[in-house]
C-alpha cells in the first residue's frame, strides 16, 4: 500500500510514502506534528503532483541536514519546506502542510536502514483509509500547483507540470 | 558514486549517467581548478553552478527547451539533471546526414529551427556562453527536430547586443570549422534568427563586427 524508495546518494536512508483519504482527525493531527508526537511529514496531497516531487524534496532535506545547513529546524519540517517554492517557511507550512480541515494526508518517512519503523503503529494514529500511492493524481489540485508554483503558459508547452515544479524546488535557492 | 557511468570529460566538469531517485539523470561534477586560489576557486566553482541552474529555470520558464535541475549540490560542486534519453547532437546529426549523403533540405530547415530557438533565448536576455552544435540536442525521434538547449555552465544574463553578437559568433566559428561546406545553413539560422527576434537588428550588426576582431584579422576601420 505504501511505498518506498532508496535515496541513492544517501543508501542508508530510504522515503517511505503513506496515503490516507477521507480523514476526520486532520486538526488533532496537525496538533501532533506540531508538537512532534507523531514521526513523519504531514503534507498536504493537494499540493503534490507526483511521488517523484516529494522524493526531490526528501533528498534535498536530507543532504542539508547531513552538512547541517538546515532552514528549518528538523528533518521533516525541511521535507515541507523543500517542496515551497518560497523561501518563507510559515508559509510553506501553510500552503503544504496539512490543516485542520483537510480531508486527506500524505505522511512521510525517512528511515534509517537499521532502524525498524512501526507503519501500523502512525497509520492507527490516522483516522481515515489508508489507500495506494496511485490515488494521489485524483487528489492532486492542479490548478493551484500551477498556481502557487507559477508555472508559465510557454513553460507548459514543453514540460509537463511535475518537471516545472521539481525544477523550481531545486533551484529555490539559488534565484 | 553508486551506479554512475562517466559518459565525458570536458575541461570544467565530469558527466556521468545514472538513475536519480528512480529517473534517468546526468551528473555534472565540477572539476576543481587546484592552480586557483582555494578561496577564488570556491566562490567561483559556486557562481558557476548557480548561474547553470538559474539559467536553466529561466529558459524553461519562458518555454525554451532545456533540461530539467534535479539537485544542485554545493558540498560536491555537482548538479543532478534531467538527461533526455537517446537524443543525440545537432553535431552528431549534422555529420551522419553529411556522410550518408542524404538529403540536405532538412539541414536547411534544422538551421531555421535552431535560429528560431536561439532568436527567442536571446529574446529572454539569455546569453548561452557556450553554443556548439555538441550543445544543441535532438530529441528522439529525430525527424521531428524538437531541439533542447545544453551547458549551461558559462551563461549569463545580459541585453547587450554586443554580448549576443559574441554568442552567435561562438556558434559561427564552431559550425564552420565543425561542419564543412555549412554556409548555406548557418545564414538560413541567421536569417530565421533575424526574423524571429525583436531586437535583431543591433544583434547582427555587432556580429558583423565582431567578425572583423579576432585572430588573424586586420584592425582596421
Amino acid at each position: 500500500m505504501h511505498s518506498t524508495h532508496q535515496l541513492e546518494l544517501f543508501p542508508d536512508r530510504s522515503v517511505t510514502l503513506l496515503l490516507f483519504s477521507n480523514v476526520k482527525n486532520a486538526a488533532a493531527l496537525r496538533k501532533k506534528a506540531m508538537e512532534g508526537s507523531i514521526e513523519g511529514a504531514l503534507i498536504n496531497p493537494a499540493m503534490i503532483v507526483d511521488p517523484f516531487q516529494i522524493l526531490v524534496a526528501a533528498n534535498k532535506a536530507v543532504h542539508l541536514h547531513k552538512m547541517g545547513k538546515m532552514k528549518t529546524r528538523t528533518l521533516y519540517a525541511e521535507i515541507i519546506f523543500s517542496l515551497s517554492p518560497s523561501n518563507n517557511i510559515s508559509d510553506a507550512f501553510k500552503k503544504f502542510g496539512i490543516s485542520d480541515s483537510d480531508t486527506a494526508v500524505l505522511i512521510v518517512l525517512v528511515v534509517d536502514r537499521e532502524k525498524n519503523v512501526n507503519l501500523a503503529d502512525i497509520a492507527s494514529q490516522v483516522e481515515g483509509e489508508q489507500v495506494p500511492l496511485d490515488e494521489l493524481p485524483q487528489l492532486t489540485d492542479t490548478a493551484k500547483v500551477k498556481k502557487i508554483y507559477k508555472v508559465t503558459p510557454q513553460e507548459e508547452k514543453i514540460s509537463t507540470l511535475l518537471d516545472s515544479v521539481v525544477c523550481r524546488m531545486s533551484t529555490k535557492d539559488v534565484l | 558514486l553508486p551506479g554512475l557511468q562517466l559518459v565525458q570529460q570536458g575541461a570544467e566538469a565530469r558527466v556521468y549517467r545514472g538513475l536519480f531517485l528512480g529517473r534517468a539523470a546526468v551528473a555534472k561534477f565540477r572539476i576543481p581548478k587546484r592552480y586557483r586560489h582555494p578561496a577564488l576557486e570556491e566562490r567561483l566553482s559556486r557562481r558557476r553552478m548557480a548561474q547553470e541552474a538559474r539559467s536553466l529555470l529561466r529558459c524553461r520558464r519562458a518555454g525554451i527547451p532545456a533540461p530539467v535541475v534535479y539537485f544542485v549540490d554545493y558540498v560536491t560542486n555537482s548538479i543532478y539533471l534531467e538527461d533526455i534519453v537517446d537524443s543525440i547532437t545537432v553535431q552528431d546529426h549534422i555529420n551522419s546526414i553529411q556522410r550518408s549523403g542524404s538529403d540536405t533540405s532538412s539541414l536547411l530547415i534544422l538551421a531555421e529551427k535552431m535560429g528560431e530557438l536561439l532568436a527567442r533565448m536571446h529574446d529572454e536576455d539569455l546569453i548561452h556562453g557556450d553554443l556548439t552544435t555538441s550543445n544543441i540536442l535532438l530529441r528522439p525521434p529525430t525527424e521531428k527536430l524538437d531541439l533542447v538547449l545544453i551547458d549551461f555552465g558559462l551563461s549569463f544574463i545580459s541585453g547587450l547586443p554586443e554580448d549576443k553578437g559574441v554568442d552567435l559568433y561562438v556558434l559561427e566559428k564552431a559550425f564552420l570549422s565543425t561542419h564543412p561546406d555549412t554556409e548555406t545553413m548557418f545564414k538560413a539560422l541567421l536569417k530565421t534568427y533575424a526574423a524571429t527576434s525583436k531586437k535583431s537588428g543591433p544583434v547582427i550588426k555587432r556580429l558583423d563586427e565582431v567578425r572583423l576582431r579576432g585572430r588573424k584579422r586586420s584592425m582596421i576601420g
